[in-house]
């Protein structure tokens, strides 16, 4: 057990953070937010020079063949600074799926353009039907399909609340390619060119003012090359691409939380109400403490899970644990900082809060909300036994009744009479 | 980072678990306060067995009978009793007298005292609250007047936990009475059989037993004076530090799911086990979550406490904010799933998984011992988190302030 950061993982940190200080103030954030491209490329540019965009790819393909862990602090410093960018749709759910299940041609193509900053990818997953409630994500959600047409494949359907594909130059199309048989066994990858004729890509509207899209495939014709992975092979990659992402949204809402922990208890400090700061009554404390809760639980699980993955270790549970946690957590832990703002929580000019907040919103909802990963845990839960002491039984413990004086009776004030 | 365990702490966290799997009956009740004396002759006899193993007081000097166990192997047999459902009969002694000894007793005290406490020979008390001195311990009124070479102690004790009959009393009584009241309190280690000294047994609503303890001027020699005079709340609080860190909370949760787990998937109802209902399963999961996040947060303490290298105030334990905050609640989804039969007592007929969920929806009705959720959210707010607090005067003046506007009104 060891709760610590490595040298290497505090000088990415104090590096992302100095970076992000200086190139990604709430200015920018802001501006971008009414931006229909919602990323800079210039920033785009200068997180490829720092190696941000290839990390965690192995070396033979431009990256650094750095851990999920050490992406897990940066996402940290990503959620403190709610830097806009199409990161974890390019590099973590796109380029990691394309670096474990693609070959090595695809591998080739695609990798080292994406950590040179010269690639935009999108993972188009998610459909309008499946999309109530928390079945996104479940393999039975993915409808669209990818029929044979000789050497190539035609997909038709739509796609909804596709991160980033407005930029993409390429998407990661996840469709049905066999109806029978159980849903997670007819699933394929196509990676998918971003002009090809018949797609269209609608920007929505949403809470957090980041860039999700309808993704409408009528009859896109995709050559078999393109097919990412085994045919009907695609759920086994696409679930460690949908753990590896729910992590880096809750590394982010880690950092996110962090800072909002800050400021509000900052806020309580030196906010006046009634003559006094007003933390000094007890319930804007509790609402500080549980904040803080909510934050550090964060914490715990979510960098228990980025361990498990970087160590290759079974994680199913811990991921799930993770997700399943920050979802609500961070939810509430927002709703705390509303509560010790008030009114200046609400206002959106000059208060920072409802920048987080909204954020909140999609990091809750992507890659799985709470309901979504507690149905994995209780699947992990059936697999759990309890063992009984193995010892013969005693036939001691029969359960008295409630207000029996058990064992020893030593009073020695002899005019005791009550007893 | 790292949230594995090295190989060593594998093969010791087997071989606890073995001891206590081979050691503990079938038809074991963990943790229960209840107990007959048959079951006290029974955990008597276990923890002698735990004390030839090696398994009591393991983290201690080995001077003082430890085993050289490092603070994440300590951990690991925390967790491994509290998945037991094993609670020593001195866990007092282990874990608050015998290390405040070690930081406070004179040479003399730590020979004569410790030695018996790490053999597993006593019983101690902590008989720190009074009626007039719950959650504000430094009100503490039992008199302490010196004698010659002795200190005549009079006043009471309330809520005074102890299901064994105890040898000795670590106890907070007023040396001086004219200093503010956090400055005029001593800490001792009292024989508990010296004459004057009269208990009263309060059973509880969980079946365990609490005591009054009642001084009626009790001669206690200055041998027994524990530290310094006139700072024993200071002394308490780091002894308030050591009862926070009694970890093993998350692994009882954990064990109280694994059991309902079990009854859930080898129960029935409409013909299928419960554990395939929808609204078990997330209930289930949820609770899975919080036990998890618990888990680690001890974890995180326990780490933290062997990377400082001095005892202090830890101001940011969140193990025991999370146990009190979840206790409750956990033992009320837990009832919930078994409907009607959450009513059912140990010993009666139709009673499922032994009436352990019954008896834990009663004692999850007390989470105070050790400070109440309030104080603990206090002390994480105001030591933790630096928010200001209201200075103690005006806390006074204003119930002074209170209590003038209620007569004249
Ligand atoms: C949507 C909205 C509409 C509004 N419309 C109007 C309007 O039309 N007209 C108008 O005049 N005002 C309006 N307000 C202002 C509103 O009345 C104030 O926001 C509210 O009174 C709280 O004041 P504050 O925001 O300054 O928070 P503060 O008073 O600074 O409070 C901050 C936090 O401290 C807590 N706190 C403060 N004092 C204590 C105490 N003694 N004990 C415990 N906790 C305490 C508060 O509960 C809160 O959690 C509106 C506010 C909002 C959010
Ligand atoms: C099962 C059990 C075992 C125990 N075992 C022992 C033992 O072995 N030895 C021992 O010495 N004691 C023991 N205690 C006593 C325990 O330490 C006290 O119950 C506890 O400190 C609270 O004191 P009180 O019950 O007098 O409540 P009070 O202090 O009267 O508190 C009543 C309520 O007021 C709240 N309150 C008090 N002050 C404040 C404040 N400043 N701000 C906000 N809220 C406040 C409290 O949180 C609580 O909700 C035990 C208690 C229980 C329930």
């Amino acid at each position: 057990m060891d709760f610590s950061l490595s040298s290497e993982q505090e000088m990415l940190r104090n590096e992302a953070r100095k970076f992000l200080d200086k190139e990604c103030p709430e200015s920018l954030v802001r501006e971008i937010e009414k931006r229909r491209d919602g990323y800079s490329p210039e920033l785009w540019r200068k997180i490829a020079d720092l190696g941000w965009l290839g990390m965690v790819f192995p070396e033979e393909y431009g990256g650094l063949g750095s851990s999920v862990l050490d992406l897990a602090v940066l996402y940290e410093e990503f959620g403190k600074a709610m830097f806009p960018s199409p990161h974890l749709s390019t590099v973590v759910l796109c380029g990691l799926l394309l670096a474990s299940a693609g070959n090595e041609e695809q591998k080739k193509e695609i990798l080292p353009r994406i950590a040179k900053g010269d690639l935009i990818l999108a993972l188009a997953w998610t459909e309008p039907e499946a999309s109530l409630g928390s079945t996104a994500w479940e393999p039975a959600g993915v409808t669209v399909s990818a029929v044979p047409d000789g050497n190539d494949y035609i997909v038709t359907g739509t796609k909804l609340f596709v991160h980033d594909a407005h930029i993409a130059d390429y998407l990661l199309c996840v469709a049905r390619t066999k109806r029978e048989g159980p849903a997670e066994e007819g699933i394929s990858l196509f990676l998918v060119d971003a002009k090809s004729p018949g797609m269209k890509r609608t920007l929505l509207k949403t809470t957090a003012g980041d860039k999700q899209c309808e993704v409408i495939f009528d009859t896109v014709r995709i050559p078999g090359k393109n097919l990412v992975g085994k045919l009907n092979g695609g759920w086994g990659p696409l679930f460690q691409a949908l753990q590896r992402g729910a992590v880096m949204l809750c590394a982010q809402m880690v950092g996110a939380g962090k800072e909002i922990l800050k400021i509000t208890v900052e806020y309580a400090k030196t906010r006046i109400q009634f003559d006094a700061p007003i933390g000094v009554n007890q319930y804007v404390q509790e609402h500080c403490t549980e904040l803080a809760s909510y934050v550090d639980g964060c914490r715990f699980v979510t960098y228990q899970a980025a361990w498990r993955l970087a160590e290759q270790l079974p994680c199913d549970f811990e991921v799930a644990i993770a997700k399943g946690w920050c979802s609500d957590a961070f939810e509430a832990a927002c709703l705390c900082a509303h509560s010790v703002f008030a009114g200046y929580g609400y206002t959106s000019k000059d208060g920072v809060l409802p920048l987080y907040s909204r954020r909140g919103k999609t990091q809750q909802l992507y890659l799985g909300d709470g309901p979504f990963w507690r149905k994995r845990i209780a699947d992990a839960l059936d697999t759990r036994t309890f063992q009984k002491p193995k010892g013969k039984a005693l036939g001691l413990w029969k359960g008295g009744p409630e207000d029996e004086i058990p064992a020893w009776k030593v009073w020695r004030r002899e005019d005791l009479q009550e007893v | 980072m790292e949230f594995g365990f090295t190989e060593h702490q594998e093969k010791l966290r087997k071989e606890i678990r073995e001891f206590f799997s081979s050691e503990l009956p079938e038809d074991y009740e963990p943790d229960t306060e209840n107990m007959g004396k048959e079951v006290q002759a029974f955990m008597m006899q276990l923890k002698d067995k735990a004390v030839k193993k090696g398994y009591y007081v393991p983290g201690w000097p080995k001077e003082y009978g430890g085993a050289g166990y490092t603070e994440i192997d300590q951990g690991i047999l925390d967790e491994e009793m509290g998945y037991a459902g094993v609670l020593w009969p001195d866990f007092l002694g282990l874990h608050l007298v015998g290390p405040t000894l070690m930081m406070i007793g004179t040479e003399e005290q730590k020979k004569r005292f410790i030695p018996p406490i790490a053999r597993g020979e006593t019983v101690c008390f902590e008989a720190f609250t009074e009626p007039e001195a719950g959650s504000d311990e430094a009100n503490v009124q039992l008199k302490a007047v010196e004698d010659g070479d002795s200190f005549v102690l009079s006043g009471q004790k309330v809520f005074i936990s102890g299901a064994f009959e105890p040898n000795w009393l670590f106890t907070l009584a007023r040396t001086t009475q004219t200093v503010p009241k956090h400055r005029g309190l001593t800490l001792f280690l009292v024989p508990a059989n010296l004459p004057g000294i009269t208990f009263r047994p309060l059973p509880t609503m969980g079946g365990g037993r609490q005591n009054e303890i009642y001084f009626d001027e009790v001669r206690v020699s200055k041998e027994y004076l524990l530290g310094e005079i006139n700072r024993g709340f200071y002394h308490a609080m780091m002894v308030f530090e050591f009862e926070r860190r009694m970890t093993g909370a998350a692994s009882r949760g954990k064990r109280q799911l694994e059991e309902l787990i079990a009854f859930c998937k080898e129960t029935k109802r409409d013909g299928k086990p419960l554990m395939e209902d929808p609204h078990v399963r997330d209930t289930l999961a949820g609770l899975a979550i919080q036990c998890e996040v618990q888990r680690l947060a001890g974890w995180h303490s326990t780490w933290a406490f062997a990377e400082r290298d001095e005892i202090g105030p830890m101001p940011y334990d969140l193990s025991n904010y999370y146990a009190k905050k979840w206790a409750a609640p956990h033992a009320k989804a837990m009832t919930d799933i078994i409907g009607l039969y959450a009513q059912l007592r140990t010993g009666s007929k139709w009673v499922p998984m032994m009436g352990r969920l019954e008896r834990m929806w009663k004692v999850t009705r007390s989470m105070h011992a050790g400070g109440t959720f309030e104080v603990i959210k206090i002390v994480l707010a105001q030591r933790g988190l630096g928010l200001p607090r209201i200075p103690a005067q005006l806390m006074t003046a204003a119930g002074e302030a209170i209590k003038k506007g209620s007569k004249s009104a």
